[in-house]
């Protein structure tokens, strides 16, 4: 059976707890954050409008957009407030002898 | 019988009130009543991304119109032409007859138009809803030496996107600086200089003196008596609270509708929100009328929950927002009356913000930066003015130390 694809994204002390950093892949791109609870992972872009939320302000389980403040719940990835309508897609997450991977498709 | 609610205007606002009613009070019946024959939609997108072809009408609709039909909120499209608050009665220009038991009035704000002695005045162009944008947009297409008559926020970004139509553009604005003085100037300058390096020709201190017609081209005679001329004329000077209806009847008006707190007016069971109102801002102790994606949307929530009962204090901070090529500026807060002004940031790639302050509190912050640049620190900002605490300035100043650390949980 094949290896399931989990990506080493890095060290777990690489983020701030309720803080993200972004990670890219190939073309494609990622935000990975640290919550009170642990680690996440969405899209990297909003859904919205081209921006990374890399520059996005974390609150809580929110990430909030740089450019025009759509918000969107980290773990489930809903679009909370507009001008986000579409969720972001979110990626599993997990921890091994203290380093982040995630699980691409 | 159904208590009735009625919504007129049909904007954001509008929109956001009625679904903040729905959500709050499942029985009251919910009715829009709005000037175009779209469903609420999303206005920024107008000057940009329509302009650019990158999204079309329907993408511009609210989250698309399932919300109204889910919600059970009623869209009629029909103008208002008279208003009895005596008896609680709109009348269309169609004679039809609206009773209401609670009204909010959110009918936005409306062009200020450039006067000309000549019967020029239909020519000019102005973007403000989307027949506007429709219109601008089909007859630029073979037009390409386009004047833009001031230099806010809307003149801007219209100019922004006709320049990456290759169209050549020329923008004129009567104050000695863009966006008028409460962007720093450097942020101004900044703003001008990318407009420039994109090729747009960028005129300020000058007045527009007179606009005559020569064959299918204008001629716009500056106040300096230089002469420039033009295929296409589109203006961007400013807005008015949209209130004509209103002005003979007992409804107290003063830049807008004057509003509390919790978006009632002076009459019973009438309420404002966004634009069209002056507002009383509890934090700041004023009254303030606001043009904002943010604000329109907010306060339409406020006046959903007041409108339900559930009585709410409006005090959202304003912030706003501006797109102009690959920059987005946003401003936060109150940008007057401070005391001290700290500079972060050396560079748009980074991004740049100033932040003012008042009593070693910050009160408001204007930045400038490469798309999301500086939207985290200004949220901050946002935040650390909704407390009114005393920050630490060298850490605002320091780009290498993070604004998070400044938000006390």
């Amino acid at each position: 059976m094949a290896e399931e694809n989990w990506i080493e994204v890095g060290s777990i002390d690489s983020i701030e707890e309720e803080d993200l950093i972004r990670f890219d892949h190939g073309d494609k791109t990622f935000c990975v954050y640290r919550l009170t609870d642990g680690f996440y992972a969405t899209d990297g872009y909003c859904t919205h409008e081209v921006v990374h939320l890399e520059d996005g302000l974390v609150m809580d389980d929110e990430i909030e957009c740089p450019m025009h403040q759509g918000v969107f719940n980290i773990k489930s990835g809903e679009a909370l407030s507009p001008p986000a309508c579409e969720d972001l897609k979110t990626y599993p997450v997990k921890v091994d002898n203290d380093k982040i991977f995630i699980k691409i498709d | 019988m159904k208590k009735k609610i009625l919504i007129l205007g049909g904007g954001q606002s509008a929109l956001y009130a009625a679904r903040e009613t729905r959500r709050n009070d499942e029985k009251v019946s919910i009715t829009i009543l709005g000037e175009e024959k779209q469903l609420p939609y999303e206005r920024p997108p107008l000057s940009k991304d329509y302009l650019l072809n990158k999204k079309n009408e329907e993408d511009l609709v609210f989250n698309n119109s399932k919300i109204l039909d889910d919600k059970k909120i009623f869209y009629i499209n029909t103008n208002i032409e008279k208003v009895d608050f005596n008896t609680k009665t709109l009348v269309s220009n169609n004679e039809k007859e609206y009773r209401y038991d609670i009204l909010l009035i959110a009918t936005g704000s409306e062009n200020n138009k450039l006067k000309l002695d000549n019967n020029l005045e239909n020519e000019i162009h102005y973007l403000r809803n989307l027949e506007e944008a429709k219109i601008i947009k089909k007859k630029i297409e073979n037009k390409n030496n386009i004047v833009i008559i001031g230099g806010g926020f809307i003149g801007l970004e219209i100019a922004s996107s006709l320049s990456q139509l290759n169209k050549k553009v020329t923008l004129i604005e009567i104050g000695n600086q863009l966006m008028g003085r409460i962007i720093p100037k450097p942020i101004a300058d900044l703003v001008k200089h990318t407009h420039e390096a994109a090729g747009n020709k960028i005129i300020l201190n000058k007045q527009i003196l007179q606009i005559s017609k020569f064959n299918e081209n204008y001629k716009i005679l500056l106040s300096d008596n230089s002469e420039l001329e033009a295929d296409f004329i589109i203006a961007g000077i400013g807005s008015k609270p949209s209130v004509s209806l209103f002005e003979n009847t007992d409804l107290k008006l003063d830049n807008g509708i004057v509003t509390n707190e919790f978006c009632e007016t002076s009459i019973k069971d009438v309420y404002a929100a966004g634009d069209v109102s002056n507002f009383y801002h509890p934090l700041y102790k004023q009254y303030i009328r606001l043009e904002s994606y943010q604000h329109a949307q907010n306060h339409g929530i406020c006046a959903g929950k007041n409108i339900s009962g559930l009585k709410t204090e409006y005090t959202s901070i304003p912030w706003m927002w501006s797109d102009q090529f690959n920059l987005n500026l946003q401003l936060t807060g109150i940008c007057e009356n401070f005391d001290e002004i700290i500079e972060r940031g050396k560079n748009i790639e980074n991004g740049i913000i100033y932040f003012f302050l008042k009593n070693k509190s910050i009160k408001g912050a204007c930045g400038l930066g490469v798309a999301g640049k500086v939207g985290r620190d200004i949220r901050i900002t946002t935040k650390l003015a909704e407390k009114n605490v005393m920050v630490d300035k060298r850490i605002l100043g320091d780009e290498s130390q993070k604004l998070n650390k400044l938000i006390s949980k």
